[in-house]
């Protein structure tokens, strides 16, 4: 068989790539009054790369940059380097300018998101059918939010509603049921991704990026036992949530500290009729990139195997990052069984869509 | 501290006073009229830490005593000491942790605890070591106190609360601390739990105990990354951590992530000669409560192969609050020797 055929057999699934859309653009998506607002005051929620710089290559793949432009903003290149490049069937768009956006002022917030709903619809998945993408909406206005999901409840394109793992609340606040009922009445999962405004009240700020980007898995972690324990899985059985770029190998320890907790305070969640981790195995989604490596390789496969959810693993490259992951070599350290369903099958499952 | 053969070393039992008033003779003139204005009173959860009725806050023999923490040397040797207990213990006392903002307070505060635990507790029971604890929000006066009591033998231990720090441990803010504590050969102990002001997660306050109980083994390892990628092992060579009652299964999983980023990004912390594992078992230590661990005998073997837990954790019976049974199964999973290093040795050769 030629790699070509191997690549189409197994049609690898990209669960995380980021795409841009540039100001200007942004802009011309804009009605009024927000167009004249956004460029002429812009934004008030800081980004992290804003305070913690990518000290690698600028935070990008340095092949990733266009003649003109920011990463992620020219499909071209995007088709070239991963869609075209590794065969791939399918990829998710995960645009993270919402996860700031998404904070503003309540319309405002809305306005930006559904600009950059629009901008990966016609820019993106209209000209392209191997894309998909994640929904943006103004997360910290449920109720804007759900609207932004109705609206394109009827375009299967959009896969899933993206959340940003630093909101200004735990993810098992109860503010944010109505933006999770309505991911699950349209049968959309809710995705998870690192970033969004940086909170430090229990831990103290970092000083350093290694830090920040290391934090990601415990972000993960507080937001998969807020979301089990707070009971936001009894109130909505339907939700399915994927973390996304914040490892996987946590998962195993977080489940048995959660259950050996639960098992001695179970006064205190009234609203658990399980275990925590029975919750966590049947709603929990994670991507790969950038999944931690032990120093002997078969202790991945065996903290997978821990957690039980290897079936609920994602391949992601996180294109156009500087961790980029190759699905030619990423994930090698794992059976063949194993790595074609975390790098195919397990996504296809999830997003209900048809391999190619 | 010198390894007494067959014995146990507890690295962290609790006792704490009564009341504020028991510190008044510790407290001045200034102090115990401020205290009396502001109608203080000690919390009776520690800030939320320990709710009394919370089966983790007392065992049933600690319940049974009635006063949890115990507050008199008399009631530890009766519920501990005397029960096939410790040949030594470590006494950590978290009265401190959840004081006000006020700087100035909790310098006064924590010396006042350190004299109590000296007075009523180190002068009566040669087999008792303590914990010093020290103001988190004033590091020039938590050197002064390190100065002042270091040259006492009994203290091994400098007490930081892990919650609600402003900049991590091994932020430049906190060197000359650690800084002192190393000159003193004194280990540093982070512990779970701290300043009430501080949500337990990073965003804001949760709404359940359970979430705000295991909190504190995400933060824990908050200060275990800032430690090591800050250099302050490069610094203060010495320099020795115990990580109190924040688990320790999560460690491989953070170390495989560290690690792997560290070999990317090394050029944010050129000073790390080594990988950041060899600083941390060369640096760190844990106590045994709360053990968080796997079902099943193979999974429990599989975490023993990815961890060194027999050179890594030390015994503690976190008396009086009751975690489980799990510390219970762990040891007797180890073998004769590595448990003897868990119940004493890896003490006696970290504490001074």
């Amino acid at each position: 068989m030629t790699t070509a055929q191997i690549r189409q057999r197994t049609a690898v699934l990209d669960a995380d790539i980021h795409p841009a859309i540039p100001a200007a653009r942004l802009a011309s998506l804009l009605a009024e009054p927000w167009r004249t607002r956004y460029q002429t005051i812009g934004t008030r929620v800081a980004p992290p790369p804003a305070f913690y710089p990518r000290v690698r290559n600028g935070g990008m793949r340095l092949d990733a940059y266009p003649a003109n432009g920011i990463p992620g903003s020219d499909l071209k290149l995007l088709r070239d380097q991963v869609l075209d490049a590794y065969g791939i069937g399918y990829g998710v768009l995960i645009p993270l300018q919402s996860h700031t956006f998404g904070a503003e002022q309540p319309e405002y917030a809305q306005a930006l998101c559904h600009a950059l709903n629009e901008a990966i619809r016609q820019d993106f998945l209209d000209p392209e059918p191997r894309l998909v993408s994640s929904l943006c909406v103004p997360h910290e206005s449920p109720e804007l939010a759900v609207a932004e999901i109705e609206r394109y409840a009827g375009d299967p394109r959009f896969v899933q509603v993206l959340f940003p793992g630093g909101a200004q609340a735990s993810l098992g606040h109860q503010k944010y049921l109505p933006i999770y009922r309505a991911a699950a009445a349209a049968g959309l999962p809710v995705a998870v991704h690192t970033g969004g405004a940086e909170h430090h009240r229990a831990d103290g700020w970092p000083s350093f990026y290694l830090e920040h980007h290391c934090w990601f898995g415990n972000v993960m972690a507080l937001a998969a036992t807020s979301l089990v324990c707070e009971g936001v899985f009894e109130q909505v059985p339907d939700l399915q949530v994927v973390l996304v770029e914040g490892g996987i190998s946590w998962a195993a320890p977080l489940m048995w500290s959660m259950d050996a907790g639960w098992s001695r305070l179970r006064q205190d969640v009234p609203m658990l009729r399980r275990a925590p981790s029975e919750y966590f195995r049947e709603h929990i989604w994670f991507s790969t990139q950038p999944i931690e490596e032990p120093a002997d390789p078969k202790h991945l496969a065996m903290a997978l195997a821990q957690t039980g959810m290897a079936d609920r693993v994602l391949f992601a490259t996180d294109y156009p990052h500087w961790d980029f992951d190759s699905p030619d070599t990423a994930l090698r350290a794992l059976p063949k069984d194993l790595r074609e369903r975390i790098m195919s099958e397990n996504a296809y499952r999830l997003y209900h869509l048809e391999r190619p | 501290m010198t390894e007494i053969a067959g014995k146990i070393t507890d690295t962290d039992v609790h006792c704490a006073p009564a009341s504020i008033e028991t510190l008044f003779p510790f407290l001045d003139g200034y102090w115990r009229s401020y205290v009396t204005d502001a109608n203080l009173k000690l919390s009776p959860t520690f800030g939320g830490a320990y709710p009394p009725g919370a089966p983790t806050s007392a065992k049933p023999e600690a319940r049974a005593a009635g006063t949890f923490p115990p507050d008199n040397v008399e009631a530890l040797r009766k519920q501990l000491f005397d029960t096939a207990g410790p040949s030594r213990a470590i006494l950590n006392c978290t009265t401190s942790f959840d004081v006000s903002r006020n700087p100035y307070y909790e310098t006064a505060l924590t010396r006042a605890v350190n004299d109590w635990l000296r007075t009523e507790w180190l002068d009566r029971d040669d087999r008792l070591r303590a914990s010093m604890v020290v103001p988190t929000t004033d590091v020039d006066a938590a050197v002064a106190e390190i100065e002042r009591l270091g040259p006492d033998r009994r203290f091994v231990q400098v007490l930081l609360p892990v919650r609600g720090q402003d900049v991590r441990f091994g932020n430049k803010r906190f060197h000359p601390l650690l800084a002192a504590a190393a000159r003193h050969d004194l280990v540093v102990g982070l512990h779970a739990w701290g300043k009430v002001a501080s949500s337990p997660s990073p965003t804001g306050f949760l709404h359940t105990y359970l979430e705000d109980y295991l909190s504190n083994t995400q933060i824990v390892q908050a200060h275990v990354v800032s430690l090591i990628v800050e250099g302050v092992f490069i610094r203060f060579p010495a320099l020795k951590i115990c990580l109190a009652e924040c688990g320790f299964s999560w460690l491989p999983s953070l170390l495989w992530r560290l690690d792997k980023e560290w070999r990317a990004v090394w050029r944010e912390v050129p000073w790390l000669k080594e990988p950041p594992e060899t600083y941390l078992y060369r640096h760190f230590r844990a106590t045994t409560e709360p053990a968080h661990l796997p079902p099943g005998d193979e999974q429990l073997s599989q975490l023993l192969e990815m961890m060194r837990i027999p050179e890594f954790v030390m015994y503690a019976s976190d008396y009086p609050h009751d975690h489980g049974d799990a510390a219970g199964r762990l040891l007797a999973a180890l073998g004769e020797e590595d448990r003897a290093r868990v119940l004493s040795g890896n003490a006696a050769d970290f504490y001074r």
